[in-house]
C-alpha cells in the first residue's frame, strides 16, 4: 500500500514519518506516535475525545486523514504540562475533582486550553459553548466549567 | 477505511484534471467533516480522494459594498461566524454557520461542504438561499456561476459536472435587508436541525426560506409575493403563516413527523414577522 511521506510538530517536535492515506490523524497520534493521550470515542466528531489543538485551533483528530497533517503545528494532551509540572487548568481539574472515568478529560482539557488561550477570560456562556463538542457520562460539566471558570478569574492580564 | 489514493493538486487546472480522469472514482476532501465520516463508514468508497483546501484563493473571505461577500471554498465555519464583516452586514449567517456542529467541526468544515453536500437540512443553506447567492464554479471548460436555488436539485444532488469544482459562493449585499435565522433542533448544540429557516426584509419586501421541510431548502414564493409592499399586521402574518405550510412538503424522519415540521414552520414565519412587525 503507498505510503505518504509528511512533516509536521507534534508538542513542539518535528515529525517525518510515512503514512497511510486510510488513516486518520488519530491513528497516526495514538499507533505510529504512542501518544495514547489522546482518546477515540466516536469517531465520527461527535464526542471531542480526540480534539487536539491544530495552529491553535480545537479539532477532532478523528476527522483529519494522515496525509492532511503535513505542515500542522499539534498540541495533544501529552504537550499541556511542561517539564513535568500540571498546567494551571489541569491543576484546576484535579482541585475540582472535574472528572470520574477520565475518558473524556484530556478532550476536555484541550478544549478548554484552546478557548483559555484565544479568550484569557471567558464568560461561563462562553465556557459552555466551547465544550459544547466534548462529551462527560460520568460528571456531568459542572465541575469541569468551574475548573475553566477559576483558570479565568485567576488570570491578570500578560501571562498566561 | 477502505484503501484509497490521496491527491493534492497545487494548482486548479490540475484539480480538474484530475476530476476528469477518474471520474465517478474520485471524491472532493475539502474540511472533512462528512467526507472521513463517510469514508470510515463506508458509505462511500472512492479510488482516489482529492484534497482541494490548499488551492489558491480558497481561503478567501472578502466583503465589498458594491460585490457583496466572498466566501471561498476552504473558509470554515468559525471564519465565517467570527468574520467582522459577516456579524455586521450577515448577522443570521453568522448566526447559521456557527450552529453547526460543536466548535472542534467548525474549525475544519466549510460552508460550501455544507452546500455541496446538498443536504435538506444543510444549515447554512437558508440564509444564501434568501439572499439568492450564487456558486462560482470552475470546470474543464471555464468558470460558471449558478444561483443557489438552481445548484441543489434533490437530496445530495446538485448540477456540479464532474469535471468541476466550486471555488466559492457569492453573496450579494443588501444594505436595507434585515434577516432572522432559526434553527430547531433536539439538543442546543451539536445537533442536525430538525428544521431551519431564514426569514429576510428588505423595507416591505419579505423572503422565506427554509431547510428539512422538503428534498432541497425551499424559498416560499407565494408567501413572499403574499407579504410584498405590505405593512404586517397581525392578520397578515397569520395568513403568511397558513400560506407557508402549503408551500413545504416534510416527511416524518427520526427527527420529528411531518406534523411538527409543519406546525413548527407555522411558528417560526410568526415569531419572525412578528418580530419585524415590532421592530417598526
Amino acid at each position: 500500500m503507498k505510503k505518504y511521506p509528511i512533516n509536521f510538530f507534534v508538542n513542539d517536535e518535528p515529525v517525518e514519518l510515512y503514512v497511510e492515506a486510510n488513516k486518520t490523524m488519530l491513528n497516526v497520534l495514538r499507533d505510529e506516535l504512542c501518544l495514547t493521550g489522546t482518546k477515540e470515542g466516536c469517531g465520527a466528531g461527535e464526542c471531542g475525545a480526540c480534539t487536539v489543538i491544530v495552529d491553535g485551533k480545537p479539532i477532532n483528530a478523528c476527522l483529519v486523514l494522515a496525509p492532511e497533517m503535513e505542515g500542522m503545528h499539534i498540541t495533544t494532551i501529552e504537550g499541556i504540562a511542561k517539564n513535568g509540572e500540571l498546567s494551571p487548568l489541569q491543576k484546576a481539574f484535579v482541585k475540582h475533582a472535574a472528572l470520574q472515568c477520565g475518558f473524556c478529560t484530556p478532550g476536555f482539557i484541550m478544549s478548554g486550553t484552546a478557548l483559555l488561550q484565544e479568550n484569557p477570560q471567558p464568560s461561563r456562556e462562553e465556557i459552555v459553548r466551547a465544550i459544547s463538542g466534548n462529551l462527560c457520562r460520568c460528571t456531568g460539566y459542572i465541575r469541569i466549567i468551574e475548573a475553566i471558570e477559576e483558570v479565568a478569574a485567576a488570570y491578570e492580564g500578560g501571562e498566561k | 477505511m477502505r484503501e484509497f489514493e490521496y491527491l493534492k493538486p497545487t494548482s486548479l487546472s490540475e484539480a480538474i484534471a484530475m476530476r476528469v480522469r477518474y471520474g465517478d472514482k474520485a471524491v472532493i476532501l475539502n474540511g472533512g467533516t462528512d467526507v472521513v465520516i463517510q469514508l470510515r463508514e463506508r458509505l462511500i468508497a472512492p479510488d482516489y480522494v482529492i484534497d482541494i483546501k490548499g488551492l489558491e484563493g480558497m481561503q478567501e473571505l472578502t466583503f465589498d459594498p458594491k460585490e457583496g461577500l466572498f466566501i471561498g471554498a476552504g473558509v470554515t465555519m468559525n471564519a465565517i461566524g467570527e468574520d467582522p464583516n459577516v456579524k455586521e452586514h450577515y448577522p443570521y449567517l453568522a448566526e447559521a454557520a456557527l450552529s453547526v456542529g460543536s466548535k472542534q467541526v467548525r474549525n475544519r468544515a466549510t460552508c460550501i461542504g455544507n452546500i455541496v453536500n446538498a443536504s435538506p437540512l444543510c444549515d447554512t443553506g437558508t440564509p444564501l438561499y434568501v439572499l439568492d447567492a450564487k456558486l462560482v464554479i470552475a470546470g474543464s471548460e471555464g468558470t460558471r456561476e449558478v444561483p443557489i436555488r438552481e445548484f441543489i436539485t434533490f437530496v445530495r444532488r446538485t448540477v456540479l459536472g464532474k469535471d468541476e469544482i466550486v471555488l466559492g459562493i457569492k453573496v450579494p449585499y443588501i444594505p436595507e435587508a434585515k434577516g432572522i435565522f432559526t434553527k430547531i433542533a433536539r439538543r442546543k448544540e451539536v445537533d442536525l436541525s430538525t428544521i431551519c429557516g431564514t426569514v429576510l426584509k428588505i423595507g416591505k419586501s419579505y423572503r422565506l426560506a427554509f431547510g428539512a421541510v422538503a428534498p432541497t431548502p425551499v424559498r416560499l414564493d407565494k408567501t413572499e409575493k403574499l407579504l410584498e409592499g405590505r405593512d404586517l399586521t397581525p392578520e397578515l402574518i397569520d395568513e403568511a403563516a397558513e400560506l407557508a405550510q402549503t408551500e413545504v412538503s416534510p416527511i416524518s424522519d427520526v427527527r420529528a413527523s411531518k406534523e411538527y415540521r409543519l406546525d413548527v414552520v407555522k411558528v417560526i414565519v410568526r415569531r419572525s414577522l412578528t418580530t419585524f412587525m415590532q421592530e417598526v
